[in-house]
């Protein structure tokens, strides 16, 4: 049981600290973005790096954040019933949600994407416009490496609704208030 | 048997959305055991799902999109500067002396500040925490004040700028390039996120005014359910100038290039989101902890946004491959009635997916399988995005499953009984009937002004 709560949460940091690298590119974006404006009204000058730039910035942002997000809980449920279930209900769900529902979801984008993904690679695909950033096939392998963050820590949910269900609330419990602990810090 | 099999894909998807798992991965699963099933029995062609990645990667490469972390920043900014608070507490410091004051200027500053976010729940919880307690210290009554509330908060998300329309705008364009490549249509024309933003602006503001007017009506004839404040307190000029003009320029300025077309709403975004910085900074409400604080949220945010899309996107090339846009199609075309009833019975449909649904999964998951069908019957498509859109907007606020009532029960103190909230918001949704009936009798409130923008251009 040490070992699986162990995992989860070197799982749970390892999405937190992608989050916290993840959320400076936002900024970074507004930033990157106005400069595009600004050239092309102020200079009248376009930058087809700079505006690519922005996309990967963006692209990067909401792929790589969806394990942060899932780790935050922030992935939007129907909550009508789910908030009135026990902790051991809601675990039951969560359990078998990441099991039947995003275990196959990521395994399937992997599985599909790769042949499209290893083509770009393999041709080191670029912009399609002169001037672009020449790196489409690192934004494409942006797919397979969403589902693989997603995954690990769809993992980490699945092993901590687990130990819930074979009674090892006590544990989970204060691993849940060490977590709001530090989110209360943060803010 | 087959082709019925959409319909069942639906049926179960919102029967396992209900058991409350993150809706995007429910979408995407339910939607892969279907294929599962299918191809394991024959009934199911995997080609269809090997569009995944191409689709996944429109949408990385969907550059209208990208308005949708930059507006999110923007509101985060100015709802964690407190910019709102302060502009909600000057705001009834010089009307809260009037019998519905407060009232009004809940009104005025929801309807101004909740548009940079549109996310349902996120818009009413910030305006029950910033201003129910307020008000129901100051006497008004429980009903008046969550119905307010909950109104408000959903009038975000047709207010321009919101990121409800920017993700309605960008899923319509897509729906009518469709119809009128089906229709052979020589010169097809475009509809974009600005036009919709055009579009919602007038309905948008004869809602806002017609909230007022039904508050001010209200405080005239019961004055005790919003009584004045008791202690007179003079605002100077300067203060309130100080707190009211920043956020207005910003808002108007960012609608105000999108509108008359000198920025993309992207471009505008992003200025927007820098303004809204400067705004904090110049308050001295801008640290680096602050900053990262917002990016994490505008992070989870967007990443739920986007997800919700992918699992949408998964459902929908399912759905397709079953032939549901097909068994769509014949059941409307069996039904009779016309344009009419389709447009109807699409909003009937809508307005009780709103139950389950928020607005996003909606504009993903049924926008695009309805969406065409109804513009290729000639539906105007900004009307029918705005119809769309108040239609929602009142599906959130009718008990017993709205939304926005849910949101609000749960910052609500113990103290407001839930009757009061539904009581509360059963005149908005009357309101919210009126302006759905006014726009299905008068299209032109929503494409005129689209419509005469486009000709000056």
């Amino acid at each position: 049981m040490r070992i699986i709560t162990a995992l989860s949460a070197r799982l749970d940091a390892y999405s937190e600290s992608t989050g916290r690298l993840l959320a400076w590119l936002l900024p970074l974006l507004m930033l990157n973005t106005c400069a595009v404006v600004f050239m092309r009204y102020g200079l009248e000058q376009g930058s087809t790096f700079m505006q690519e730039l922005s996309l990967y910035l963006h692209a990067t942002v909401f792929m790589l954040g969806a394990a942060y997000t899932l780790k935050r809980d922030g992935h939007v449920r129907v909550d009508i019933l789910y908030r009135q279930f026990s902790p051991r209900a809601q675990a039951w769900v969560n359990a078998l949600g990441t099991l039947i529902f995003l275990f196959p979801l990521c395994g399937y984008i992997i599985l599909i994407s790769w042949d499209f993904v290893s083509y770009a690679w393999l041709i080191r695909e670029s912009s399609g416009e002169p001037g672009g950033i020449p790196a489409v096939f690192l934004l494409k392998t942006l797919i397979p490496l969403m589902a693989v963050n997603l995954a690990l820590q769809g993992l980490a949910e699945f092993l901590r609704s687990l130990a819930t269900l074979l009674g090892y609330q006590a544990e989970v419990a204060v691993g849940v208030a060490a977590d709001n602990d530090g989110q209360e810090g943060a803010l | 048997m087959v082709e019925w099999i959409p319909l069942l894909m639906f049926a179960a998807v919102c029967v396992v959305l209900l058991l409350g798992y993150p809706v995007a991965f429910s979408l995407a699963g339910t939607a892969m055991l279907f294929a599962g099933v299918g191809i394991i029995a024959g009934w199911f062609d995997p080609s269809y799902l090997s569009a995944l990645p191409t689709r996944l990667f429109g949408t990385i490469n969907n550059v209208t999109l990208m308005a949708v972390p930059l507006f999110i920043l923007m509101g985060v900014l100015l709802e964690r500067s407190r910019i709102a608070e302060e502009l909600l507490d000057t705001m009834s410091r010089l009307l809260g002396r009037l019998p519905g004051g407060l009232g009004v200027s809940v009104i005025l500053v929801g309807a101004l500040l909740a548009a940079s976010t549109g996310i349902v729940g996120a818009t009413v919880v910030t305006m029950g925490l910033l201003s129910l307690p307020t008000m129901l210290k100051r006497g008004y009554q429980p009903s008046v004040a969550t119905g307010t509330i909950c109104a408000t908060g959903t009038l975000g998300q047709i207010i321009p700028p919101s990121i409800a329309l920017v993700l309605l705008g960008d899923t319509l364009s897509t729906a009518y390039q469709q119809a009128q490549l089906q229709m052979q249509v020589q010169n097809p024309e475009t509809v974009s996120v600005g036009d919709l933003f055009m579009g919602a602006l007038v309905p948008g503001v004869l809602l806002v005014v017609m909230y007022l007017l039904y508050t001010v009506l209200l405080a005239w004839r019961k004055p005790e359910s919003m009584p004045a404040l008791v202690e007179t307190e003079e605002v100077a000029i300067g203060s309130l100038l100080k707190s009211l003009l920043p956020p207005v320029l910003l808002i108007v300025t960012v609608l105000g290039s999108i509108l008359i077309g000198a920025a993309t709403p992207t471009e505008a975004a992003a200025v927007g989101a820098l303004g809204a910085a400067l705004l904090a900074k110049a308050k001295g409400q801008l640290s680096w902890r602050r900053l990262r604080e917002c990016g994490e949220s505008t992070l989870e945010v967007t990443s739920m946004v986007f997800m919700i899309l992918i699992g949408a996107a998964v459902f929908s090339l399912v759905f397709r491959g079953y032939g549901g846009d097909d068994l769509i199609q014949s059941l409307f075309a069996n039904m009779g009635g016309g344009v009419g009833m389709a447009v109807l019975v699409v909003m009937v449909a809508i307005f009780l997916l709103g139950f389950i649904l928020d607005f996003i999964e909606i504009t993903f998951v049924v926008v695009p399988i309805v969406g065409p069908i109804l513009l290729a019957m000639g539906v105007d498509p900004i009307w029918l995005g705005i119809m769309i859109a108040i239609n929602l907007q009142t599906s959130f606020l009718t008990p017993p499953f709205g939304f926005a009532l849910f949101y609000l029960r749960g910052v609500a103190p113990e103290s407001v009984r839930t009757r009061d909230i539904y009581r509360g918001v059963a005149p908005f949704i009357v309101l919210q009937l009126l302006m759905l009936g006014i726009l299905a009798l008068w299209p032109d409130l929503a494409t005129a002004l689209p419509g005469w923008v486009r000709s000056l251009r």
